[in-house]
């Protein structure tokens, strides 16, 4: 892993307006090295363009995004270098086998990696000769990890991983985001999966409207809501952060 | 370097793995040369003659019109031009004849020389030409001319031949480098197209987008891909044409691989550039489909892809010798079975730098990532 710097993401008033409408409405947060650091909201909430403005995929209208010590602004293909990504929507390229994926992937970052290996890390060396089109949801997932893995990142963004996946191939991914925090590595994920990122997090920021509007660890979330006198609907137990959440960004139907 | 060598290899792979495509690029056009080259055009129908008509007058129309026969009974199959095309159609082409009728055809006291060309190798023809040519002047004397007996056919009217060795090829040579042509178009469009939107509505080139290269490298390992395509198509078609159809390549000149290869480039590059275009404006699969066989339909057949411009009417050809393939098609041609070299085209070369050039800018305009 390259020099420390901690923290190791700082985002600081971001903005990005689409037309009339703030999707990114002044957010601010620091992500320290080692954590798993949850985005947490809503559809459409803006979680997907911050992550992308911290990738470099898009500019901001104002405000600083500072990966390892890079201004992501200044110099894009630097951050792009050092960080692992996995989209919302992932493909690659059809008539491929895995190990030539991750293969040409590596290339891409001037790597040096055993494409065998990586897919190991997530399980899927027993499919090196597969194609992606052969994948099972998760499965396809787990690449998506594995090619993001490729450059050995400093940090690793998972937008929406578990997005569309059974309850089995779900934990299957906890199991893999832990492994890889377990590494050292740094994770920004995104989820609108309330058990997910209690499951995961060290902290998570809950974002509406573009803004963010509770920043802490799980468990102080729940015990913030809990002190205003917060009783669950169904039984009389403790909250969970479903509850939390729900309780923050009300209860309508987004998208 | 390493990253675009990376890329290239692996477009390659996926595009040699692409059963469709091969299909499309390779076995489609083949079959296609094949099975129309197979077919002899020539056997059932009537010779074809080039006719010039210097006299333009009502009696030189009757005998062209005569010469060609009424609808039922085609006597002979006639294109007029200028002499200069008439002739090099007859060298390189179809045509078995030229015809030239004299300026003082028919002035009564007048003698009257009608030139008539054969291409020596063909003497069956020669026969069938000289023969209707024979009575068809003979008839439309007697018919025309109301004059005096002194003015007899004999003295009004005769007939010159010369000969020259032709060395066209008849339809096959005409056929195997305009199939080369459109393959290059089906190639260059048509998997550009295909490769380009499904990567990106499928979110490939996004994916891109997030490492530190750029889709820009992602998008040369591509196209070189499809320029190695492309002559490697030129290559495995001409040689079938030779092999299997017969044709003679370039009189045996070996710098006629090379010339290939730069004519074969520069059809794909046109094409790449359209099918850039055309990936630009179609937003999917759904509409790019439609829009690409706008493109590349009317060419197969107004470029004069497996028949010559010739046989259709003039007011199409008028516009359709601009079009790009037409050139492609003319060039391949001319360095295939015409004996040309690259650096004797003209009008070829200019045509489709123009369409490029052209092409290039509209794909620039056009063209989107995501």
């Amino acid at each position: 892993m390259t020099n420390a710097i901690d923290p190791v993401i700082v985002a600081k008033d971001l903005r990005k307006k689409y037309g009339d409408i703030a999707a990114v409405n002044g957010i601010s947060f620091e992500v320290r090295r080692g954590e798993v650091f949850g985005m947490l909201g809503p559809n459409g909430a803006g979680k997907t363009t911050t992550v992308e403005i911290l990738e470099g995929m898009r500019d901001a209208d104002s405000g600083e995004a500072i990966i390892n010590g890079i201004n992501v602004k200044d110099d894009p293909t630097a951050v792009k270098a050092m960080i692992g990504v996995q989209l919302q929507q992932n493909a690659f390229f059809d008539n491929l086998k895995l190990s030539e994926i991750v293969d040409l992937y590596a290339k891409l970052y001037l790597a040096k990696v055993d494409p065998v290996e990586v897919l190991s890390r997530v399980g899927l060396d027993n499919r090196k000769n597969a194609k992606y089109a052969e994948l099972s949801g998760g499965q396809k997932q787990r690449l998506s990890v594995a090619v993001a893995l490729v450059n050995d990142p400093v940090v690793l963004f998972l937008d929406e991983p578990t997005t569309g996946l059974d309850p089995q191939a779900r934990r299957q991914l906890w199991e893999l985001v832990r492994k890889i925090q377990a590494g050292g590595s740094t994770i920004v994920l995104t989820t609108h999966y309330m058990e997910e990122a209690e499951e995961l997090c060290d902290r998570i920021a809950v974002v509406e409207n573009g803004e963010i509007i509770a920043l802490d660890t799980p468990d102080a979330l729940i015990d913030q809501l809990l002190s205003t006198g917060f009783k669950p609907e169904k039984r009389v137990r403790e909250a969970t952060l479903d509850d939390v959440f729900l309780n923050l960004t009300g209860r309508d139907l987004r998208d | 370097m390493k990253i675009y060598l990376a890329l290239t290899v692996a477009s390659l792979k996926m595009y040699f793995r692409n059963k469709q495509a091969l299909f499309w690029a390779l076995f489609f056009p083949l079959l296609i040369m094949i099975i129309f080259g197979m077919m002899n055009f020539e056997k059932y129908a009537s010779p074809n003659v080039g006719i010039y008509d210097a006299a333009n007058n009502d009696a030189s129309k009757a005998l062209i019109l005569a010469l060609g026969g009424t609808s039922d009974e085609e006597l002979l199959s006639v294109t007029t031009g200028t002499l200069d095309e008439l002739h090099h159609e007859l060298e390189f082409g179809s045509s078995r004849a030229v015809i030239e009728i004299p300026s003082n055809y028919v002035i009564p006291g007048e003698f009257a020389e009608i030139k008539v060309t054969y291409d020596e190798r063909f003497q069956q023809e020669r026969a069938v030409v000289s023969t209707i040519l024979e009575q068809v002047t003979d008839a439309a004397f007697k018919e025309a001319a109301q004059v005096p007996d002194e003015y007899r056919v004999e003295n009004s009217i005769g007939v010159s031949e010369t000969f020259i060795t032709g060395q066209g090829q008849g339809f096959q040579a005409w056929l195997v480098p305009g199939v080369a042509a459109m393959a290059i178009m089906q190639t260059g469009l048509f998997t550009v197209v295909f490769t380009l939107v499904r990567f990106k509505s499928q979110g490939v080139l996004r994916r891109l987008k997030a490492t530190p290269i750029g889709a820009a490298h992602f998008l040369a390992g591509q196209l070189t891909t499809k320029a190695i395509v492309v002559v490697v198509q030129t290559y495995v078609l001409v040689i079938v044409g030779a092999i299997v159809l017969g044709v003679s390549v370039g009189g045996g000149r070996i710098g006629v691989w090379l010339d290939l290869t730069i004519l074969a480039l520069l059809g794909g590059a046109l094409f790449i550039a359209i099918g850039l275009a055309v990936s630009g404006w179609a937003k999917n699969e759904e509409t790019a489909a439609p829009i690409a066989n706008i493109i590349t339909m009317p060419m197969l057949f107004l470029s004069g892809v497996f028949f010559p411009l010739s046989v259709m009417p003039d007011w199409l050809t008028r516009w359709s010798q601009y079009l790009p393939l037409t050139y492609l098609a003319d060039g391949m041609r001319a360095i295939t079975v015409e004996g040309a070299s690259i650096i004797t085209l003209g009008d070829e070369l200019i045509g489709l730098g123009v369409w490029i050039v052209i092409s290039f800018i509209v794909a620039t305009r056009l063209f989107k990532w995501e």
